[in-house]
């Protein structure tokens, strides 16, 4: 009965305010998309990015886009792993986020009962000081960390997210104890933002885009990326460069249901490719300051098998995990 | 006006406030401390909270043994309990239903049920009216926003 | 002055037919999705964010204007005449918008509220046209010592609200503590008071609760006292719109309101709320006729909470076009719009999009006009909802706070969260518990936990900071001043034993 947990996507909004795109006969039928959030997140802007470049490379008829929010996607799982089982053309698509919130929330399903499909993009993490922060670089901020972790307040996203985790990593790697490192959660990106302008906080992390135009407009320097290497048109180095040994994205993909066939994987995968291979999804990801890091298949599943453990990992060291 | 007698109503909602500061109380010594930086923990309100529930508790209590507060004119009126039944079982077949038979069928049962419990007993007419409304919200929402509220077979068969 | 005259351009840009129709659909669906408790302008712009591929951005953008402002008006009809609100900072029109209602000014409520939103809608976006800059640095001055002084201000609202006995008053209060603290604690990850129950993670929706202890106890209510002999006819008093008394009362409410909206809108942690309980506090403080709260219904209690919701709306707007700064789900989403049109969204846009931001900005004055246009004659309609009867009226407000609550997140938890409200709502009724502090509990006690907390972890403990941070002294003074200064005027008063004068409002 999880027909009714629908939103039906773009077009239905757009042919009653009258300017419906006609809609283009297709050879392959519905794709079904589960989004374990709420409309306008991450993951459903990934969604409709996917619908929409699948459409118009008419790689698809049409696409349903479902959004179940909750608790970083741990409401939404259990209904993808129960309810949407033997569902043909079938994704969820979830990323990091999910991976941290489910260990977190001791959720009792796992992401390893679906069927990982692809990673498909990847969002390097920023840190960032206020225009007037003594730090001039990664290295200045650590070893003020390494002094007295607490008296370096650092602003990011939800407890447990990955702006958290990051700020884990970068203590891990610095010898810094965890339960000194002094994180400020706040709800929205818009918030923590603030509380940098306000000079209010020593430092912020959260995804690039968040902070590149107030980087551009000089109101808070870029100390460091999380990104594996230089980044084109991004003047910063790497954590890694500033001797700091942390790496990390906060990746999305897409998951199809548990126990979903060799055949069905393979027509998904080749879909996904087929799109990530197009231009109009090379447009999508610059527009949106995404990163495109593809891996599909095996590969992937072994991927987020890692992730899982290394997750789990630093937030235990947070205290967040049993 | 015999100030001492216990006004049993009364005493029950202080007696269930202060049962309820002892949820509260065995909830929050469940709240997981974690070893995460933070000057002030997670527990710090809810044990002021469960400190304020219990005292005015315990506040009521001993005003509702004294007598009580309800107002007179509401002493007076005795409540129609079977019209409160009626509405009871309204809203929890409403709950129930909602899944299995979709969104508008289970509203119609609901508009009847409350018009019945109000004492309107044009139990066919009603539902004509309430599985319109239900429509109509059904539909306004599909079309306009692309929000589906729970499609049963109804809505299902009319296109939704 | 330069902001006039891209002002000017602005409206060029707005007055085309095309955009003037998209703002006249905006308005309308905004004012519809308003309506509907649960649904608001943050999930309708979601939704509709699939438009960006279709239209130009300067329409898409006026469209969103329309549903964002529309939505503040909408919200505010069902409170008044259902006491079912709409969003959650229309819960305080509920309060006495639904008592004028019950005794038959019903029409005067709704005007003074459209008028009121115009009023403040467009004072408000004045201030975005004029203030932004100023406004927003201010703004940014607020760290969390001074946002939970704000808190510990806004507290002093209950006293407001409490009714005829503080401890029935107080025990709401912290009931709303507890309902607030359902779920995931934001300072450090852990689940409270979930009962492992996953939906409750995310905590309970004020709405939902608001919804529940007005619209369903209400219901079960009235029919436990159907029978009483009492049944309720509500009538129709005097002229439809606003008598010239109702007119004098309510001017300085809208501006007073508007006072204390815009610029707490602006402040990144501010929302909407904060300015509704503020304004209501003090206008019954101020209104020569204080009797009339709670019971009647004071109509002073409609037009300063509406008008301080409604400049909270146009104060949103302030941060996110001068810094790119999202600091409410609507903006957030506003945003992510700007983004998939490519343009990134920061302290230069002004600069680097001035047909896009003027545009939209002159969209906000067209959208009060079109709203008022469009609101003052659906009064005569409205109002004609209360003359269904009983039965019919009571069933229709039921199956209504199902769509809301239900048709959003599909989750029976919320559905037998309102229900189980809705009972205790009945129990508070019966036994004479006010419900609004509930509200006011569930609001501002997790914010002011969430601000606390933050303080002392910036500040490594050091509490001093809520004294020595002068702005936030200052709040706190302003709340003891608040809490203590009408007692120590009454003492010094008592002896003239001549009520005071009209004392003349804040700002």
């Amino acid at each position: 009965m999880i027909d009714r947990r629908q939103f039906l996507a773009a077009g239905a909004a757009a042919s009653v305010l009258g300017f419906a795109g006609a809609g283009h006969a297709q050879s392959v039928d519905q794709l079904q998309l589960f989004v374990p959030a709420a409309p306008g997140g991450g993951w459903d802007q990934t969604a409709r990015a996917i619908e929409l470049v699948m459409r118009g490379e008419k790689l698809i008829g049409t696409a349903q886009i479902t959004n179940v929010p909750g608790a970083g996607g741990a409401v939404g799982l259990p209904q993808f792993v129960g309810q949407w089982r033997n569902r043909p053309n079938a994704m969820m698509v979830a990323g990091m986020v999910m991976v941290g919130a489910l260990i977190a929330n001791k959720s009792p399903v796992k992401l390893a009962q679906t069927t990982p499909i692809a990673r498909l993009t990847g969002e390097f993490l920023a840190v960032v000081v206020p225009a007037q922060s003594p730090f001039k670089t990664a290295k200045d901020m650590v070893d003020a960390m390494k002094a007295d972790a607490s008296k370096v307040p650092v602003a990011g996203g939800s407890a447990g997210g990955s702006d958290h985790i990051l700020l884990g990593m970068i203590g891990k790697a610095a010898g810094v104890t965890p339960s000194k490192l002094n994180y400020i959660p706040y709800a929205g990106g818009g918030q923590a933002l603030a509380a940098l302008l306000g000079n209010q906080v020593a430092a912020g992390i959260s995804g690039y885009g968040e902070f590149a135009e107030q980087v551009k407009a000089g109101k808070l320097r870029l100390l460091a990326i999380s990104a594996d290497k230089r980044q084109e048109g991004i003047d910063a180095p790497t954590l890694k460069e500033s001797g700091v040994d942390v790496e990390l994205f906060n990746w999305r993909g897409v998951f199809a249901p548990p126990g979903a066939s060799e055949e069905q994987k393979k027509t998904l995968v080749s879909l996904v490719e087929k799109m990530a291979a197009s231009s109009a999804w090379q447009e999508e990801l610059k527009k949106r300051d995404w990163t495109g890091i593809l891996l599909t298949g095996d590969a992937y599943a072994k991927f987020v098998a890692e992730e899982n453990a290394r997750i789990e990992a630093i937030l235990k060291d947070l205290g967040l995990a049993a | 006006m015999d100030r001492m007698r216990i006004a049993l109503p009364e005493a029950f909602i202080g007696l269930g406030t202060l049962a309820f500061a002892g949820l509260v109380l065995w909830q929050t010594e469940q709240i997981p401390v974690s070893p995460l930086y933070a000057k002030v923990g997670p527990r710090v309100l809810p044990y002021i909270t469960t400190g304020g529930i219990a005292l005015l508790g315990a506040l009521l209590l001993w005003r509702g043994l004294r007598g009580g507060w309800q107002p007179e004119e509401e002493k007076e009126v005795a409540p129609d309990w079977r019209a409160v039944a009626v509405l009871t079982v309204a809203l929890v077949a409403n709950v129930t239903l909602i899944g299995p038979l979709g969104f508008s069928l289970a509203s119609t049962i609901l508009f009847v049920l409350v018009a019945y419990a109000f004492g309107d007993r044009h139990v066919v007419r009603n539902a004509g009216i309430g599985l319109v409304l239900a429509l109509l919200a059904y539909f306004g929402f599909a079309r306009t926003l692309g929000v589906n509220i729970g499609a049963g077979f109804l809505e299902n068969l009319l296109g939704g | 002055m330069e902001s006039l005259s891209s002002l000017a351009g602005g409206f060029a840009v707005a007055l085309t037919p095309n955009n003037l129709m998209w703002c006249l659909v905006g308005t309308t669906l905004g004012t519809a999705i308003g309506v509907l408790p649960g649904l608001g302008p943050a999930l309708t712009i979601a939704l509709l964010l699939p438009i960006t591929f279709k239209v130009d951005p300067t329409a898409a953008f006026i469209l969103f204007a329309g549903i964002y402002y529309g939505a503040m008006y909408g919200g505010s009809t069902t409170s008044i005449l259902l006491n079912t609100p709409g969003e959650s900072a229309t819960i305080v029109t509920a309060m006495e918008g639904n008592r004028m209602a019950r005794s038959g000014r019903a029409g005067a409520a709704l005007a003074t509220s459209a008028i009121g939103s115009f009023v403040a809608g467009t004072v408000g976006t004045m201030g975005i046209t004029f203030l932004a800059p100023v406004v927003v640095e201010f703004a940014l001055k607020f760290g969390p010592a001074e946002y939970f002084s704000l808190m510990v201000l806004a507290f002093v609202t209950v006293s407001a609200v409490l009714g005829a006995s503080a401890v029935r008053g107080l025990a709401a209060l912290f009931l709303g503590f507890y309902l607030g603290m359902i779920g995931i604690d934001g300072q450090t990850g852990q689940p409270r008071f979930t009962f492992g129950i996953l939906e409750l993670l995310d905590g309970v929706n004020v709405i939902v609760v608001a919804v529940g202890l007005f619209a369903v106890g209400e219901t079960l209510y009235v029919a436990s006292r159907r029978y009483a002999g009492k049944d309720e006819i509500i009538p129709l008093r005097g002229s439809l719109y606003m008598t010239r008394e109702e007119w004098s009362r309510s001017w300085k409410p809208w501006l007073r309101g508007t006072a204390l909206g815009f610029p707490i809108g602006a402040m990144p942690a501010g929302g909407a709320e904060i300015p509704t309980f503020l304004s209501y506090w003090v206008e019954k403080r101020f209104s020569r006729k204080p009797e009339e709260f709670g019971t009647v219904g004071a109509i002073e209690g409609v037009a300063g909470p509406e008008a301080a919701n409604n400049a909270s709306a146009a104060g949103v707007l302030v941060p996110m076009l001068t810094l790119g700064l999202p600091t409410s789900a609507t903006a957030a989403i506003m945003l992510s719009a700007f983004q998939s049109y490519g343009i990134n969204p920061g302290p230069l846009l002004f600069q680097t999009q001035p047909a896009l931001v003027w545009g939209l900005i002159a969209s906000l004055y067209i959208a009060n006009v079109v709203l008022l246009v469009l609101n003052l004659p659906l009064i005569g309609l409205w109002v004609r909802i209360l003359k269904i009867p009983a039965p019919l009226l009571y069933a229709g407000i039921l199956v209504f706070a199902t769509i809301g609550t239900y048709g959003i997140s599909q989750s029976p938890v919320d559905l037998i969260l309102l229900y189980v409200l809705g009972g205790i709502g009945f129990v508070m009724r019966r036994y004479d518990f006010p419900t609004a502090p509930v509200i006011i509990g569930m609001i501002l006690g997790p914010l002011a936990e969430t601000e606390f907390r933050r303080a002392m972890s910036i500040n490594n403990g050091d509490w001093t900071v809520f004294f020595t941070q002068p702005l936030s002294a200052a709040l706190l003074a302003i709340a003891v001043l608040a809490l203590l200064g009408p007692r120590l005027w009454d003492l010094a008063t008592r002896r003239q034993h001549r009520g005071p004068e009209h004392v003349p409002g804040d700002a």
